[in-house]
């Protein structure tokens, strides 16, 4: 009966221990950003790294083609993503040869998606040559610059290629199971396929598609890779502008980069708290679930 | 009726070419010589891209072996913890559930590189940082939330009553496991560690800071290639990382499935 007892203790216990590592290395970071590295002979709390960030222009418009370029991908992501995944699942092919092909994505990493990109829509890529041959464009330079530019485009392009997939992929088991166990129900009933869809498996698969979409969101706010090979010069995205201070020779810029890291885990933080939100408002909607 | 299912086909089309297209793009790429503008198809061919990587001087197969040693390691205990985690938090009762519950969605939550700077400091201090080991932690601990996500789904789906009742009926907890838990478990344990193999497998960040470049990874080794604009030799090192991870992939599944049916086989034991 002891041993009973103890049994879920241990089994946590190396999730636990990995978990503090990463919660130390967080909070390690936010006191970094407030001035305090000893080992730099930087003691007192400070706010000044902050401040100095919000008034450099340049940074301000880091925070905003970050979020830009999150939300923009997410969106399209989640909303291609569940359209992907109520097809494949509602003709059936959730259980074919095509999930093969919906795995592809996920086993490739973002930098060979950049790679992708760059050979297809770059001025010089096989999309410009096709338009070429058309006759559709005179030139490279009449075909739209969609790489390195502030609008973000080609990582918007890599995230959705990406994403996709990942969101699909993600809702697939959830949303079968609904629509073979409620769903089957429905039909027997007399509801057309679509109807039991939009009606019943959808409502339900609601809590998995806002998980897969803060998922990809965090990811996209903090990941480096693809900013880092097809964003441009001007504004950087944070984790970039953060890594060159982290990198920077003068140690005592390491407050900054941490600064701007703070500056993205607050922007992740009010994502938790929205996440929580949002949960607790479907703990109460499956409460009444009668509509 | 007819329409909307030739719509749906058509659909269906588009993502598959769209998937599969950038795949093709990259194969003619890494075995092209001149390419040049508008040709649709290279001019010439050529075996560099090929050379670069299998000729031996640049000891890339070298990197992409112990690449491959390193994620195994990452995906077997993302497997092993996320199991224990999942069945923890399906099967029990126990005081801190929900903070341990917290804990393991915060890695996928907070920002990548918030994590990544945070923790090279610490690990430098811990004597982990350049080291395997350290970039080995801190691919787990990217990789677990997906691996306990997928492993407490499966759990919950399935529950603990058939090994209570194989229990009844008279089994060993070693039967249990191997005739029960396991088999029941396979589909998920096999698709986690697929997850936690990639994760770890196409880590680009976390590996350059954390390892700090004495720690190369196939994928540290690539960016380079990617970022230098020679596309022959990127397209190839690109082509080698997708088909040894498909490799890895179908290798793995068939190794797992083969143990989960053999009776007498320990996955974990």
């Amino acid at each position: 009966m002891r041993k009973l007892k103890l049994a879920p203790y241990i089994l946590v216990l190396p999730v636990a221990l990995l978990s503090l590592l990463f919660i130390a290395g967080i909070i390690n970071g936010l006191i970094q950003s407030f001035g305090i590295i000893p080992s730099l002979g930087l003691t007192v709390p400070t706010l000044q790294y902050y401040i100095e960030i919000f008034r450099r222009p340049e940074l301000l418009a880091s925070i905003g083609i970050t979020l830009y370029i999150s939300i923009v991908s997410s969106l399209a992501a989640a909303v291609i993503g569940v359209l992907l995944c109520a097809i494949l699942v509602t003709t059936g092919m959730a259980k074919g040869k095509i999930m093969q092909i919906v795995k592809v994505p996920i086993l490739i990493p973002h930098t060979v998606v950049a790679l992708f990109v760059i050979m297809i829509f770059s001025q010089s890529g096989l999309l410009a040559r096709v338009l070429f041959e058309l006759g559709l464009i005179s030139s490279q330079e009449s075909f739209p610059s969609l790489l390195y530019t502030s609008h973000g485009m080609g990582i918007i392009f890599a995230y959705i290629w990406k994403e996709v997939p990942f969101v699909a992929f993600f809702l697939v088991s959830v949303m079968a199971n609904i629509s073979t166990t409620l769903g089957e129900a429905a039909e027997n009933l007399g509801a057309s396929k679509w109807k039991t869809f939009i009606n019943i498996t959808l409502p339900l698969c609601m809590p998995a598609i806002k998980n897969a979409f803060l998922i990809v969101f965090a990811y996209s706010l903090g990941a480096y890779e693809l900013p880092f090979l097809l964003g441009a010069t001007a504004p950087k995205t944070l984790p970039i502008q953060a890594f060159i201070e982290y990198t920077h020779p003068d140690l005592l810029h390491r407050p900054y980069a941490m600064a701007l890291n703070g500056i993205l885990f607050f922007i992740s933080f009010v994502i938790v708290l929205l996440y929580f939100k949002v949960l607790q408002q479907d703990v109460g909607k499956n409460g009444g679930l009668h509509e | 009726m007819n329409n909307k299912s030739i719509f749906l086909k058509l659909l269906i089309m588009t993502f598959i070419f769209s998937v599969l297209s950038p795949l093709v793009v990259i194969a003619v790429w890494s075995i092209s010589g001149r390419w040049s503008w508008p040709r649709i198809l290279p001019e010439s061919l050529s075996l560099r891209g090929v050379n670069e990587l299998f000729g031996g001087y640049s000891g890339a197969m070298q990197v992409l072996g112990s690449s491959i040693v390193l994620s195994l390691i990452v995906a077997l205990f993302a497997v092993i913890i996320g199991t224990m985690t999942a069945r923890a938090l399906v099967l029990y009762d126990f005081h801190g559930k929900q903070l341990i519950k917290f804990g393991t969605i915060l890695p996928i939550i907070i920002p990548g590189t918030v994590f990544a700077m945070g923790v090279h400091v610490l690990l430098i201090k811990m004597g982990l940082a350049d080291t395997a080991a350290g970039v080995i932690i801190v691919h787990l601990i990217c990789a677990l939330p997906y691996v306990i996500k997928i492993m407490t789904d499966i759990t919950a789906a399935f529950g603990n009553r058939l090994e209570e009742q194989a229990g009844v009926l008279g089994a060993t907890p070693r039967q249990i496991m191997t005739n029960v838990t396991l088999p029941s478990l396979m589909p998920g344990l096999i698709s986690s560690a697929s997850m936690a193999y990639i994760m770890s497998f196409s880590q680009y960040f976390l590996t350059l800071i954390i390892g700090g470049g004495n720690v190369k990874t196939f994928s540290v080794m690539m960016v380079p290639y990617l970022q230098s604009g020679d596309r022959t030799i990127a397209a190839a090192y690109s082509m080698v990382f997708v088909c040894s991870s498909l490799i890895v992939f179908v290798v793995f599944e068939k190794a797992v499935k083969k143990i989960g049916k053999d009776e007498s086989g320990y996955f974990f034991a």
